[in-house]
């Protein structure tokens, strides 16, 4: 027995990596997969990194694998989407060491721009394995099966967890990790891992991707096989024509309605696919309707009907595509309001409590108090104003510049696509000058392309590379700028002025802490014809006030309120949320126990109200 | 024997801080635990809430659901109003009467309810409520960030579920050496808050 602790789903997902014996992990943050990295941080012989992105980070995790090395690239769903070129790549070579995508999808959009479910990507596009955890413990079971079944079968296996699962906190077991492991070997085999339109003559000279597409068609039977005796797939009996399917958390939810349903209904549990089909003929035998509860898309829903339709059961299968809500989280009312609707006869207790008659404020995300993507973003604010321009912005801390109350960008992708949606808007000839707001971890990710290709077509458009030197939005993770590994070890920083003029493109740094420095080389650019990059440069303020750093001379401002007018112009433009404004008295004032002292206001206010 | 408990609050208030002591709190007492909180982008002054699950059986969900919650920790005002319905109203509620407007609120272009308001919706659909001015009480002793272990004291005080001593410890346990005499006098000023 090891000993019990209580720990996030996501220290689960990595302590069964490490009890596996992976040596090598590499990821790019993003929430809800993050921690999954940074908890195998520390243990001996163990490679863990930041990548500058998760493409990257599964190229080199493969590289790892070839030399038979266990290897765990870990990323949230857009991730994986980015990665889908290699993934239909690496899907026909096979791998060598255990090789485990961890793919974590955020349904409902908690934190992310987009919901997807990366099930379908992974298992209905490149035909690779899939485990759908219930649980942080069932995922840490996963994650070790999935290693050795990765090198039984020369696959890739992904865990799709849910953030209900990642950030769940539960107790979990942990064993020791293993003492040895394996050396590194490494032999070539170009027949697997070149992969080009080669002839091959074996073949009556079909190409390479063809023979290889078979492979992993003909690895599928193997994979039937080992998900139907799965561990992770079982049936629970129940009373009743009426059946349900619990996929992951779907299953979760169904174990939790139970107590608010009176007798219990047939119930099929599903952790893998592909499918376990006999289990699944198993289940339905003598059922008239199933109801399928999975995260997001009616997946196992289509792949059920598929069997039924091949094995020439009639039988009634509902779920996601329409029956229960196509989008969004499951949840418990949710499933008990299925379950009701799908069985007229069962009787369902749904949890009522009384309304609430009050009027409840949304609290909208904005920078930190003290942030000095403020000041450039005020100085932007008042460019944009003056010469009618428009802004794309990316992913990061400086997207909630695009909400209330400065809405300032006007569009928001995905990463790195600010300078070249930003350079679609300019080449139209519009006469309007165009502007990319983009982070500096995103501009590593792949930001830096769109800027290159802004360079190389000599594209009229203004990049605002916001430079604090972290990846601040997930907590703070060191990316090629910070000049140090995940690790701790110092590294060269990428240079950034160096980069632009390898480019030819015009650069000008500022301190964002200065507006007015700000403006003008804001006004400057939007004067100069071709690509202009202008670097707001300024360590994070949380993360250095939490290191005891100094990104600003703290000062102690105040409202002359004589001088107010009530112009909100600190409030619309600016937005910190350590300025309020009275409407009795038609003022502001600065709340003193939120204000830090950054100074910043003062710069904004046009009536030299604030000091 | 089953503790379902909601503590919600803005990010920055040490929301997580607490959700932990409470659970290593029901661990220690050889109870199955199971949790969720909502992180992320939330020390930027968004919406915290933590999920504690609390049994001496099975849990499945680690997600309150509507009428469910036996205990709400509300460090904020709003906050606890925003999950006011996953208490059961025949549950708790413990109430930090702090108010921290939204950023809509301060533009003026959306109202924060005045305290009496928020204080009779949260008596309406919850009788049994402890309101306490942990906030003032934590920036009086010399941190606004000690308003959860000020919390916990209260807790200790209204739920018979939480022994002072047991839970004093693990607050203990797991302040950071600097915090931790201040953390404990938090804790016991928190506990004689309420009479």
């Amino acid at each position: 027995m090891g000993e019990k602790k209580f720990v996030m789903g996501n220290t689960a997902i990595a302590r069964g990596a490490l009890e596996a014996g992976v040596r090598v992990v590499a990821g790019y943050p993003g929430t809800p997969a993050t921690e999954i990295v940074e908890e195998c941080v520390g243990v001996p012989g163990v490679h863990v990194e930041w990548a500058n992105n998760e493409k990257v980070a599964f190229e080199l995790c493969t590289g790892a694998s070839l030399c038979h090395v266990r290897a765990m690239p870990v990323m949230k769903h857009n991730g994986t989407n980015f990665v889908t070129d290699f993934l239909m790549h690496v899907n026909f070579t096979g791998i060598r060491g255990g090789l485990v995508l961890i793919s974590a999808d955020d349904p409902g959009g908690l934190s992310s721009q987009n919901e997807e479910d990366t099930r379908i990507l992974v298992h209905q596009y490149a035909h690779l394995p899939v485990f759908d955890p219930c649980s942080p413990k069932e995922a840490k079971a996963m994650v070790k099966m999935a290693f050795d079944l990765s090198e039984k079968t020369e696959l890739v296996f992904c865990l799709r967890p849910v953030t209900r699962v990642c950030h769940a906190r539960g107790i979990i077991e942990f064993e020791d990790l293993p003492k040895e492991l394996p050396p590194p070997h490494y032999e070539p085999d170009r027949e697997r891992f070149i992969m080009s339109a080669v002839e091959l003559p074996q073949f009556g000279g079909l190409k390479r991707p063809q023979i290889r597409h078979r492979w992993l068609n003909e690895k599928q039977n193997l994979l039937k096989q080992i998900m139907e005796e799965s561990p992770f797939n079982w049936i629970e009996k129940g009373e009743g024509k009426v059946g349900l399917i619990g996929c992951g958390m779907g299953y979760t939810w169904i174990k939790e309605a139970e107590q608010f349903v009176e007798g219990k209904l047939p119930l099929l549990k599903i952790g893998t696919l592909p499918l376990p089909r006999r289990l699944l003929l198993s289940f339905v035998r003598g059922l008239e309707k199933i109801v399928i509860f999975e995260e997001t898309e009616p997946f196992v829903e289509n792949l059920c009907k598929t069997i039924f339709q091949e094995e020439k059961i009639n039988i009634e299968v509902l779920g996601r595509s329409g029956f229960l809500p196509a989008d969004g989280e499951l949840n418990l009312l949710a499933v008990l309001e299925g379950i009701k609707k799908a069985g007229p006869t069962v009787k369902v207790n749904i949890p009522e409590t009384p309304p609430l008659d009050i009027h409840i404020p949304i609290r909208t995300r904005t920078q930190c108090v003290g942030c000095n993507y403020r000041g450039i973003l005020n100085a932007l604010k008042q460019t944009v104003r003056k010469y009618k321009g428009i802004v794309a912005g990316d992913i990061g801390c400086h997207d909630a510049g695009s909400f209330r109350p400065i809405e300032l960008q006007s569009t928001i992708y995905c990463m790195g696509s600010s300078v070249p949606m930003a350079s679609g808007l300019a080449l139209t000839g519009m006469n309007r000058p165009v502007f990319a707001f983009i982070g500096d971890s995103t501009f590593y990710h792949n930001g830096i392309l769109g800027l290159m290709n802004a360079a190389s077509n000599k594209i009229n458009v203004n990049v605002i590379l916001g430079e604090n030197t972290v990846t601040a939005m997930t907590g703070f993770q060191p990316h090629p700028g910070t000049g140090v590994t995940l690790a701790g070890e110092k590294t060269s920083p990428v240079n950034v002025p160096k980069l632009a003029e390898s480019m030819g493109i015009s650069y000008r740094v500022v301190n964002p802490y200065d507006i007015k420095q700000c403006r003008e080389a804001l006004e400057a650019a939007v004067k100069e014809a071709g690509p202009s990059l202008i670097v707001s440069s300024m360590p994070c303020y949380l993360l250095s006030t939490r290191r005891g750093q100094k990104v600003f001379e703290p000062r102690e401002v105040q409202v002359n309120e004589e001088r107010c007018n009530g112009c909100m112009i600190c409030i619309n433009d600016f937005g910190c949320p350590a300025i309020s404004y009275h409407k009795d008295k038609k003022k502001v004032s600065i709340d003193k126990m939120i204000c830090v002292g950054c100074g910043l206001c003062v710069d904004v206010c046009q009536r030299g109200a604030i000091s | 024997m089953k503790m379902d408990i909601i503590i919600s609050g803005v990010g920055g208030q040490g929301n997580i801080f607490a959700s932990i002591v409470i659970s290593q709190y029901a661990m220690s007492k050889n109870f199955n635990v199971l949790g969720a909180e909502t992180i992320g982008a939330a020390q930027r002054g968004g919406s915290v809430v933590s999920h504690i699950r609390i049994s001496d059986g099975e849990i499945y969900s680690p997600i309150i659901s509507r009428g469910q919650a036996d205990l709400l920790i509300g460090m904020e005002c709003v906050e606890m109003l925003r999950h006011l319905r996953l208490l059961n109203p025949q549950g708790t509620y413990l109430l930090n009467s702090l108010r921290i407007p939204t950023v809509l609120n301060n533009m003026g272009l959306d109202e924060y309810p005045d305290l009496q308001e928020i204080l009779e919706a949260a008596r309406k659909y919850c009788p049994n409520g402890y309101v306490i001015e942990a906030s003032v009480l934590a920036k009086k002793l010399g941190n606004i960030q000690m308003t959860n272990v000020v919390m916990l004291g209260a807790l200790a005080r209204i739920m018979p579920f939480f022994e002072y001593e047991r839970i004093k410890e693990i607050v203990k346990e797991n302040s950071p050496a600097r915090f931790q005499e201040a953390n404990l006098q938090g804790f016991a000023e928190g506990y004689k808050l309420i009479s």
